[in-house]
């Protein structure tokens, strides 16, 4: 069992239009059956850290729905546990939605905790990590705080509201925001290593300085004085920070090859069941390079595509390079183009809805074209 | 403790040898069904979405892999504070030493002390190999408003298959005033499926007779029932209608699969007030079916985790089953973990668990008269 307690932050920086007024970052539907909060708290279960906080500030309702006890990710329900933490307090001013803020409001929970470390992961990125592993490196190397980073080469687009580490050697001597001036940089990934006690100094420190301050504007202001470390993560990573992104992940891990390097037997990544039976594909189905979840009528034309559970794909229907979320209903003949349906959609007058690749369409959820 | 009004018992101890192979090293309701599925999670959902809170689980045969999956109750919300799925297996004990089930009946009289533990009114006793959903709540009603000692759910059968069943004959009330276990000729088609509500201590009170019965081959259909008639108790039929299936053959197994292809199948598993609950695989298994550019699929009723490359016509493929480029599945039914090397042909057969079919095989034929049962990697 690992020294350390985790965290996963709710991150109220990063804003995806449409989807996120019905629900945090976290709790969106992922490549069909999952949700983007199943890797970070399966990365903390799969590392052995079973003490978890998932500190929630927005619409609650369905992330508390789907976390529940936790049982479901392997937490056992005696020696662990999973706290959600919704915030008490209306906040005056969406300027002060940090994370420092959040901390504070629940001081006594971090107070408490007896573990000696903490790890704290965003619940809006994917990407696996073995914690422990992290955690007892950065023991080994005498670091204060240890931050996780991706190297990426595609900065300019997307990661706008992320941040990016400079680093001499493993060294971090700057976190600042990505403003897409260079194609390569060294993205963040929101992930911290450090003692309990020097999280609450830091906490203390960033407060004296600016109630907006965030964790990782703090951490910034102290790369002089504490030792400050970067690791390279290597594998799958998809911030999921603007609707482009969280198109783009669902679409690249529909090549199997990819997904097969995410999801592996020995790092399974955990979701709530939701007892659906298998997809039933009628005579008039075409289904090319698509993941399709449980639960499915299919009538129509699907091409890469991923598709959630519990959908109807009506007669005549072509799906084409969509994220169709579950229980959606794709009424006969209708034509989808790059779009993203949100949960129980009903598209069923409608019968063209195109859009570009890079500009993929919103379909609000509970709405009926 | 709490008393528990109606207690459940599984009788999973039989081998099904009529599936040859596929029952070689796993008990027949462990045997993998309609994609996601083991056979067992049906009386044991039906048991759950009944209200039942415990349920005993009676195995013998094979049942390592049994054991070990019926125990994880959560699987099917069966393990709140008063309710648990336990396994009972033939156990030795002070008084008569170790003893195997002689027989269906005898497999409860060797859990009397288990089951008088919860002190239950009536006990419910089911089968673990048959696939069907039904409201066990509503059967216990008819058997309160009836005040039987013995309620036994019954369904018509065609005459030609009526040997095969305990046949009841019952009178305008559905009071069964006889009951024939597989009667060479039946003078009824209404059959016994093999789910019984008895009072309790009525059939307690049988139970410790039967026994040292030298004569009796503790079976219910052949020696409780036909005590319970004799003796002058009231027998009902509870006339049930949809569903019901009991797959004793690789025939039957396979058609029982092909049923689920038709939209209009009484089975009905995606009905969200009666779901079947089973274990929900991780990791790649996790994963909904990828279903490659140059796939052809056309009728089929696939599950997550499947990845499928070739042809699939009319068949059903299992959890984690893969299919390479250009094979072609037709007719048939591949279990789990079953890999289809490319260009292979797969016709009118059942595969079973983790078969390896390597590339450009061929494999049944269309025009069999019996399904191929493929239990050896080809």
């Amino acid at each position: 069992m690992a020294k350390a307690f985790g965290i996963v932050t709710s991150s109220p920086e990063h804003k995806v239009e449409g989807m996120q007024d019905f629900r945090p970052i976290g709790a969106f539907s992922f490549l069909g059956r999952f949700r983007v909060i199943d890797f970070p708290i399966s990365n903390f279960s799969n590392s052995g850290i079973d003490n978890i906080q998932v500190y929630i500030t927005k619409a609650p309702r369905s992330l508390i729905a789907h976390i529940g006890t936790g049982r479901h990710y392997n937490i056992n329900s005696k020696r662990g546990k999973i706290q959600l933490i919704v915030p008490s307090e209306t906040l005056v001013n969406q300027v002060y939605n940090t994370n420092i803020n959040a901390f504070f409001s629940n001081i006594d929970y971090i107070q408490r905790q007896t573990k000696e470390y903490v790890v704290i992961a965003p619940s809006c990125m994917v990407f696996t990590q073995n914690y422990d592993e992290l955690l007892q490196d950065h023991v080994k190397s005498g670091a204060d705080i240890t931050l996780l980073y991706h190297k990426v080469f595609d900065a300019k687009e997307g990661y706008s509201t992320c941040n990016a580490l400079t680093l001499d050697g493993e060294k971090v001597t700057a976190i600042t925001p990505n403003l897409g001036d260079e194609d390569t940089k060294d993205m963040f990934m929101e992930s911290f290593v450090m003692k309990k006690d020097l999280l609450l100094d830091l906490m203390q420190a960033a407060r004296e300085t600016s109630s907006m301050y965030t964790l990782a504007n703090i951490v910034n202001a102290k790369c002089g004085e504490l030792k400050v470390r970067g690791v390279e993560h290597h594998g799958f990573f998809a911030p999921i920070t603007s609707l482009e992104t969280y198109f783009k992940a669902n679409q690249t891990l529909i090549d199997i090859d990819e997904s097969a390097s995410l999801f592996t037997s020995d790092w399974p990544i955990y979701t709530r069941t939701s007892d659906s039976c298998p997809t039933q594909f009628y005579d008039d189905a075409v289904v090319k390079n698509s993941l399709v979840s449980n639960g499915c009528e299919i009538h129509g034309t699907i091409e890469d595509s991923v598709i959630g559970r519990g959908v109807t794909i009506g007669k005549g229907a072509v799906i084409r390079n969509c994220v169709v979320n579950s229980s959606t209903v794709i009424g006969d003949n209708v034509v989808l183009q790059n779009q993203i349906v949100d949960k129980y959609a009903k598209i069923i007058h409608e019968n063209k809805i195109l859009a570009e690749p890079g500009k993929p369409g919103y379909i609000k959820r509970r709405d009926i074209l | 403790m709490k008393q528990t009004e109606m207690l459940a018992m599984i009788l999973a101890g039989g081998r099904g040898s009529r599936l040859h192979d596929l029952t070689n090293k796993v008990a027949k309701p462990a045997v993998s069904y309609g994609g996601k599925y083991r056979i067992v999670d049906f009386p044991l959902s039906n048991c759950a979405n009944s209200g039942i809170d415990v349920v005993g689980v009676l195995t013998q045969y094979e049942s390592v892999l049994l054991n070990s999956y019926v125990a994880k109750g959560g699987l099917w919300g069966l393990d709140t504070k008063d309710s648990g799925v336990f396994v009972l297996t033939p156990r030795e004990k002070a008084d008569t030493g170790l003893e195997v089930f002689r027989g269906t009946a005898d497999a409860i009289t060797q859990n009397i002390d288990f089951i008088d533990s919860y002190d239950p009114e009536y006990l419910l006793v089911l089968s673990g190999d048959h696939i069907y959903k039904m409201n066990y709540d509503k059967m216990l009603a008819c058997h309160k408003e009836k005040d039987a000692a013995a309620t036994i759910a019954a369904m018509p059968v065609p005459m030609e298959e009526a040997s095969r069943f305990g046949i009841m004959i019952t009178d305008e009330n559905d009071n069964i005033i006889d009951f024939e276990e597989k009667p060479a000729h039946p003078r009824s088609t209404l059959a016994s499926m093999g789910i019984y509500i008895f009072s309790w201590p009525r059939l307690r009170e049988l139970l410790v007779k039967d026994m040292d019965d030298p004569d009796s081959e503790h079976d219910f259909g052949k020696n409780i029932i036909p005590t319970l008639l004799s003796s002058g108790d009231k027998l009902v039929a509870f006339k049930f209608e949809g569903y019901w299936k009991d797959v004793g053959t690789i025939d039957s197994l396979w058609e029982a699969n092909m049923d689920l292809l038709d939209e209009n199948c009484e089975l009905n598993l995606d009905d969200p007030t009666w779901k079947i609950y089973t274990e929900d695989p991780t990791g790649v298994l996790g994963l909904p079916a990828y279903i490659g550019p140059d796939a052809d699929i056309e009728r089929a009723y696939i599950t997550q985790g499947c990845r499928i490359d070739g042809k699939i016509k009319n068949s059903v493929i299992f959890t984690g089953a893969t299919v390479g480029d250009g094979a072609q599945i037709i007719d048939s039914v591949l279990m789990p973990g079953v890999t289809v090397g490319d260009g292979a042909v797969v016709t009118r057969a059942l595969v079973a668990n983790d078969i390896n079919i390597a590339a450009g095989a061929i494999v049944g034929s269309a025009d069999s008269k019996e399904i191929l049962l493929v239990a050896q990697d080809v």
